[in-house]
């Protein structure tokens, strides 16, 4: 094969490429060294900081089952950093295609504590640590309407109970009662919780977004309109490894899991970059000389 | 009046959709609160039975008609018919008034959404990754001296967004957040702020009646 | 010293007893109605008492007794006590909690009400800004509307929406209107709405087919009008063919399989990606340059526009997609708009300029001036 053909791979070799690249090392897993960037770390601090006797974590997971492998880890890190500081949290989905994962990730980290659980006040029940409140359309009336009352654009929760006889929902209200908001998005919602709902109501957003969407956040971060991101499935590696680390959860890691396929595909991708352009220069050379 | 009304009710809720923002009475945060959560509802419940009015009739007619690829039409009028059926009375997890279990095998809506929602959504999604490199490969050439800054600026990235890049070179995270954080938020803030001025002057042009495009015409 | 030892003890407890009694309460209590609020809460404002360790704030109705509404820290100088009643009169005291466990409380403030206000006094600078820049917009379509002729720079994504149009009308194909998959709260679905109108009537002058799949159903109602008016300002109603404009799904990424099938299927001539896309959009670009079609694509959604220019031949970036509908009309009014728009864009400049050099060199923070935080 001449260099000036690699200029014309054809795209399905690059597919096939691309393939390898990701399903090999998911079965063959790595372990790589894993740092945790600023945004990552902004997140975990300002959830972290919550009094969990004063105000609670809201989790608005926004995302499509399309984006599950990015930002899915992402809602069961964050359930389980809260879970362990006993932060009670609140779960919304402004896409109604959200709620079932939401409703596995829930049940799924409750699983996980109470079966590590010893006592009745170890263990993390339904309705005192945590409330699923499910969908409200359209997204932004729920966003507004949370900050004049919870239950009241929420009457009841996802399983159909009066949101208001859930025991934790006595002493959340409104946003004055949440630490911040996690908007976990495969679209703009952390965005549009902070043009709505902190503008208006003051209340600290935190964001997790897909890789490609991140850098739509970070003037947000810069502001400090964003307390932290978590991008992509690297950022919810991060997440995880902080979890792991400062509270010894050592449940299974997804987005760590998928590291070393993230890895090998991006360096795939610079692979074909850097042929396509050696047939490049190849050719104009080339076509100078002649 | 075909075009008067409307234009002079959007009018109207636009000024008020705007004033709003800096009222804090109570009497226009129940009046904002009133158009959000009810008609803007009612108008979307309506607008959903329009389109879904019109998929189910467009692919009738094709099917009548025998159009070219009709039978694509055949699998999506079935597929929105049984999901409709097992929606409304098979339950959302077997519950409902259907019998929609065989053996160990439940059709139900978690059913629909475990095994055909997430996976069909999740294969879409990851296309990107096969798309992303195929364009990369085809377009990413550094013709000139920006080209190649971009390019190195695009390595740097994405070596330092995977643990790789930081086994590499434990200093790569850090220059890929430089990146992100300084150049890329530079240039995203001076297109956001043409983005938000479009944006201001585009809603004043239509308050003023002089976009009426929206509306099917000038007229 | 043994003669004064019956006097050590007294005397130490007086050492211990005198900070303590001389324990000030607050001065200058005052309670006033939160100013730029909802008509919720009132403030409560103190100066410092020495050697306070916090305050306790203390409220009253009409003659009930005092109690307890919240805390400050020793460095607090004013607490905002909210969910109030509107128009109901409170008394304030505040208690200067100091060592030792002892207490000193001000005198009551004189009754105050919550009152709700109809301007947010801290969105004034927004609001300027606002209406400054309406001002400029306005007198520009003035200047317009006198018919002052205004220079538009050349872009040339949208000079090629003629020759795409054309194109697709001298193969005989269909051009393939794609308005994103936004809401219609999306400005970027409005200006999209606005190509469309301009698009639709060239393709209804050339008698070409257009086709216009829809991911919401509010957007499709609109997307149907906005065609078939198109034809009728365009002298040919009996073109307009009503399954031209359809609803798809609301689903993103389905909406991205189907409309990417009617590409690989129909294989129109021109593929228009106006309006907000998110993760679909290189999907739906790649598929359509797979095809053949010559495409352009518009939006404001800066992560998608990398993906949109490596796929189409046009890429109509940010505020260019606001403007397409001026460029294609040439509306005078519009244009004159338009030319506004650019200079509220350079008045912003001036001003972000000399935000920065004063902050820089003179250290003024002017940050207030437009500060977003609401009541």
């Amino acid at each position: 094969m001449r260099v000036s053909n690699w200029m014309n791979i054809d795209r399905r070799w690059i597919f096939l490429a691309m393939g390898l690249a990701i399903v090999v090392p998911l079965l063959l897993p790595m372990r790589l060294p894993m740092g945790v960037q600023e945004p990552t770390q902004g997140l975990f601090d300002a959830v972290d900081a919550i009094d969990p006797e004063k105000q609670c974590l809201l989790i608005s997971s926004d995302y499509t089952p399309q984006t599950e492998a990015e930002n899915h880890p992402m809602t069961v890190a964050l359930l389980r950093h809260a879970f362990a500081r006993r932060i009670p949290v609140i779960s919304v989905v402004l896409y109604i295609e959200a709620a079932g994962l939401i409703d596995a990730a829930v049940k799924q980290v409750m699983a996980e504590f109470n079966a590590r659980a010893t006592t009745h006040a170890d263990s993390i029940i339904y309705g005192r640590d945590v409330a699923f409140l499910g969908w409200q359309p359209p997204p932004i009336v729920p966003i507004l309407s949370m900050g004049e009352s919870i239950t009241g654009i929420y009457p009841v929760d996802f399983y159909g109970t009066p949101s208001d006889s859930l025991p934790m929902m006595a002493r959340i209200q409104d946003y004055d009662d949440v630490g911040i908001v996690a908007a976990l998005s495969s679209s703009s919602s952390p965005l549009w919780y902070v043009m709505f709902a902190q503008t208006k109501f003051g209340v600290p957003v935190g964001a997790g977004c897909t890789a490609v969407m991140a850098p739509d956040f970070y003037p947000y971060l810069e502001t400090g309109q964003l307390s932290g991101m978590m991008g992509g499935m690297k950022g919810a590696a991060e997440y995880e490894v902080l979890v792991e680390r400062n509270f010894g959860i050592t449940d299974r890691a997804r987005a760590n899991e998928g590291m070393g396929s993230q890895s090998i595909a991006h360096v795939v991708i610079m692979a074909f970059v850097v042929v396509g352009n050696i047939a490049f220069f190849a050719t104009r050379r080339k076509e100078g000389q002649a | 009046m075909k075009s008067k009304l409307p234009l002079a009710l959007l009018i109207l809720m636009g000024i008020f959709g705007i004033t709003s923002r800096f009222i804090p009475h109570p009497g226009a945060e129940a009046l904002n609160a009133y158009l959000r959560d009810t008609l803007l509802r009612i108008i979307s419940a309506f607008a959903l039975i329009l389109g879904l009015g019109n998929l189910i009739l467009r692919h009738w007619s094709k099917i009548k008609k025998k159009e070219e690829n009709y039978g694509s039409s055949y699998v999506l009028l079935i597929s929105l018919t049984v999901t409709a059926i097992i929606g409304l009375f098979g339950g959302t997890s077997g519950e409902g008034i259907l019998p929609t279990r065989i053996g160990e095998f439940s059709f139900d809506v978690n059913t629909l959404y475990d095994k055909v929602m997430i996976p069909l959504g999740a294969t879409m999604f990851s296309l990107l990754a096969f798309y992303m490199a195929s364009a990369a490969y085809r377009s990413f050439r550094a013709k000139n001296t920006l080209a190649f800054l971009l390019l190195a600026s695009a390595f740097i990235v994405m070596l330092g967004q995977v643990p790789l890049g930081q086994a590499l070179w434990s200093e790569l995270p850090s220059v890929s957040h430089w990146i992100m954080t300084v150049p890329n938020t530079a240039a995203k803030r001076g297109i956001d702020l043409g983005i938000t001025l479009g944006v201001t002057a585009t809603l004043l042009k239509i308050l003023a009646g002089i976009e009426r495009s929206w509306l099917g015409g000038g007229s | 010293m043994r003669r004064f030892g019956h006097l050590l003890v007294p005397l130490l407890l007086c050492t211990l007893w005198l900070p303590a009694q001389a324990q000030a309460p607050p001065g200058g209590v005052t309670a006033k109605d939160t100013p730029s609020d909802d008509g919720s809460s009132i403030t409560v404002a103190w100066e410092p008492a020495p050697g306070a360790r916090g305050y306790r704030i203390e409220r009253a109705a009409a003659e009930e007794a005092f109690e307890t509404v919240g805390e400050a820290e020793a460095d607090q100088r004013r607490f905002e006590d909210t969910g109030l009643p509107q128009d109901v009169p409170f008394r304030y005291r505040v208690v200067t909690l100091g060592a030792g466990g002892f207490e000193a409380a001000s005198p009551p403030t004189a009754p105050v009400m919550a009152q709700p206000q109809w301007f947010n006094f801290d969105l004034f600078g927004v609001a300027f800004a606002c209406v400054a820049f309406a001002g400029v917009v306005v007198w520009y379509i003035a200047r317009a509307r006198r018919g002052e002729k205004l220079f538009l720079r050349r872009i040339a994504g949208l000079d090629a929406v003629e020759e795409a149009v054309g194109r697709a009308t001298e193969m005989g194909r269909a051009v393939l209107y794609i308005p994103g998959t936004g809401y219609i709260s999306d400005i970027a679905t409005v200006a999209s709405m606005n190509i469309l109108g301009e698009v639709a009537k060239k393709t209804a002058e050339y008698g070409t087919k257009i086709n216009v799949p829809n991911r919401d159903p509010v957007v499709y109602t609109v997307a149907r009008e906005v065609v078939k008016n198109a034809h009728i300002e365009a002298g040919r109603p009996e073109a307009h063919d009503p399954n031209s404009v359809h609803f798809v799904v609301e689903y993103a990424l389905a909406y991205a399989a189907a409309v990417s099938g009617i590409m690989v299927r129909e294989k129109p001539a021109t593929n228009l990606f106006l309006g907000y896309f998110a993760a679909e959009s290189l999907i739906l670009a790649e598929t359509g340059a797979s095809t053949g079609a010559i495409q352009i694509a518009g939006t404001d959604q800066v992560t998608q526009l990398p993906f949109f220019v490596v796929a189409c031949d046009y890429t109509l970036m940010g505020e260019e997609l606001y403007a397409a509908s001026a460029y294609l009309s040439r509306d005078p009014l519009m244009v004159g708009a338009l030319k506004g728009q650019d200079i509220g864009k350079f008045l912003f400049l001036l001003l972000l300029v000399f935000g920065s050099i004063a902050s820089l060199i003179f250290g003024i923070d002017a940050g207030w001036l437009l500060a977003t935080t609401g009541y």
